[in-house]
């Protein structure tokens, strides 16, 4: 049977242009608004053990439509529900600190993410090995070159299996070697999650894992399909 | 990637094709019931509740609440070679140029005033940058807002927290003077930190109405700046309650600034003895303190849903 995993209804978000005091009391005297539709009319059901792919143009609300259903964005209109633990792959290393070491770091890091203390503590070690950065892992973080803080971040945030997992664009970061790691690492998390939402460009990956690909536009969903309908669809609206 | 495909294709076209061809069986919806129920995805408190859900929030993500203090507490002394001294040094400096300013305007202070000086200035300082960081706390975590959920109520908690631990090391200046002063120790000093947990509890209830506000105008943050600056010379730092007591009206009248009472019983908590205010002004600042707590916490509630969005 399919349960349900996230279900979207009637999703409106929007976002304000105007910030000033005075004439947001103003517009709301006048009954106006001035605002920015991020998402409109937004209704969405995806099954529990689905790997569903969002695809579209730069700023027509992909991220924006992940962020709503791990619950950063709270909708202006109808609701963003989902079963289970939700966790949402973007922005590695949000939160860290220049510092204190890679393995402090790694602790913020996670408990940033949502991992208890106990989940931490068990998988630090497994989680510094993956991230190969040897003696440096306990020096500040301000001596570690981009790459390095990514393949920590990504470290720390494949480390648990969540019922449901978000991605948005990160499926690789470091060197060329590391690069094969982490793209292994996160489609093996892909493969243990229960459900799988994947906002990316790579349509070739996509077709390879989706189920199902939501094609947005402008906000809108323009369409739920096959991973290749949606990708045709995509490059006719490209035109 | 073969790896994925297998499994899930063959779900999802055995689901789909179960979703066209076939009428939903009638026992479909009985089976339904049993499911998990769809939770919202960002669990948000009621404004009536939002107090209790505060405390429960930060119990429920307690290591989460450790380690951002802990960064706080980090990064504050960072590259210093003196380090956490500092939490130390620098209200004694302070300390210091108030109390020579005192014997300038106004000439023979008592031989404690020095001391009372320091206190103010320790405690005033856990008040005064807890309401500065908790103001800026949502503004200054603007990636992690946009990146991570976790309750927003995190964000000014430990702002506070971080300052409260500050404030407790700098606490420790109490134990030099304690021996050089000849004071009492005694069981009155547990006041000690309660007079600082205190003046932090104040920061916050005070700080949560104002933070989402930053978020909108920035205005808010400049405007707290001045709050923060006046209200040093209206709290009893550079004066003490006994002093003002003997003001008259507008002296008593300042006793009931709620600053008042975590200052003054840290300062008598040294003195050996537990606070003594009259109860009047003891209550009305514990009653103060209460209310800017549930109306801090209410408010946050209601305004930190929109607040994200001007991020």
């Amino acid at each position: 049977m399919t349960k349900t995993s996230i279900k979207l209804e009637n999703v409106d978000l929007h976002f304000p242009k105007q910030r000033n005091a005075l004439v947001m009391f103003y517009d709301w005297f006048r009954k106006r608004s001035r605002r920015f539709t991020a998402l409109s009319e937004i209704n969405l059901e995806i099954y529990q053990g689905e790997i569903v792919g969002i695809i579209g143009r730069n700023g027509s609300g992909k991220s924006t439509l992940l962020r709503v259903i791990a619950g950063i964005y709270p909708p202006d209109n109808g609701t963003a529900k989902a079963a289970g633990e939700i966790s949402l792959l973007a922005g590695l290393g949000t939160g860290f600190s220049q510092h204190q070491t890679g393995r402090e770091n790694a602790i913020l890091y996670g408990s940033i993410l949502g991992h208890d203390e106990k989940v931490m503590n068990s998988k630090l070690e497994e989680i510094i090995d993956f991230s190969e950065l040897g003696h440096f892992i306990d020096e500040p973080l301000r001596t570690y070159s981009a790459g390095m803080k990514a393949r920590l971040g990504l470290a720390v945030a494949s480390a648990i299996k969540p019922e449901i997992l978000l991605i948005d664009e990160v499926l690789s970061v470091g060197d060329v070697k590391f690069k094969e790691k982490s793209k292994k690492k996160i489609l093996g998390m892909v493969e243990n999650a229960g459900t799988v939402v994947i906002v990316s460009h790579s349509f070739g990956l996509l077709t390879d894992i989706c189920d199902r690909v939501i094609l947005v536009d402008r906000g809108r969903i323009e369409l739920i399909d096959e991973p290749q309908q949606a990708i045709k669809r995509y490059y006719e609206l490209e035109g | 990637m073969p790896l994925l495909t297998g499994k899930y294709r063959l779900e999802a076209i055995l689901r789909r094709s179960n979703d066209k061809g076939t009428m939903r069986p009638a026992n479909m919806t009985e089976l339904e019931h049993s499911e998990p129920p769809l939770q919202d995805v960002a669990k948000r408190a009621s404004s009536l509740f939002a107090p209790f859900w505060m405390f429960k929030e930060v119990f429920n993500h307690r290591f989460l609440v450790r380690n951002l203090i802990r960064r706080d507490v980090r990064g504050r002394y960072r590259n210093a070679m003196l380090g956490y001294a500092w939490a130390l040094i620098e209200p004694a400096l302070f300390a210091l140029v108030y109390w020579f300013l005192f014997i300038m305007l106004s000439g023979n202070p008592d031989e404690m005033y020095a001391v009372w000086v320091l206190i103010g200035v320790v405690v005033w300082g856990c008040f005064g940058k807890s309401l500065s960081a908790t103001t800026n706390s949502l503004v200054g975590n603007a990636r992690t807002m946009h990146l991570v959920y976790f309750p927003r109520v995190i964000f000014p908690i430990t702002a506070v927290g971080a300052n409260f631990v500050v404030t407790l090391m700098s606490s420790l200046v109490i134990i030099p003077i304690l021996m050089v002063y000849d004071l009492p120790i005694t069981m009155h000093l547990f006041w000690v930190p309660v007079g600082i947990f205190l003046a932090g509890i104040m920061a916050l209830g005070f700080g949560m109405m104002v933070a989402p506000l930053n978020c909108v105008q920035r205005d808010v943050g400049h405007f707290m700046r001045f709050v923060v600056r006046a209200g040093f010379f209206v709290s009893p730092v550079m004066w003490t309650a006994e002093m003002a007591a003997q003001r008259g009206a507008w002296g008593e009248a300042a006793l009931y600034n709620p600053v008042v009472l975590p200052i003054t019983m840290v300062r008598h908590a040294l003195e050996g003895k537990s606070v003594d205010l009259p109860p009047e002004v003891i209550l009305s600042s514990l009653i103060i303190t209460c209310v800017l707590l549930v109306t801090g916490a209410m408010v946050f509630a209601r305004l930190e849903r929109g607040a994200v969005k001007y991020l």
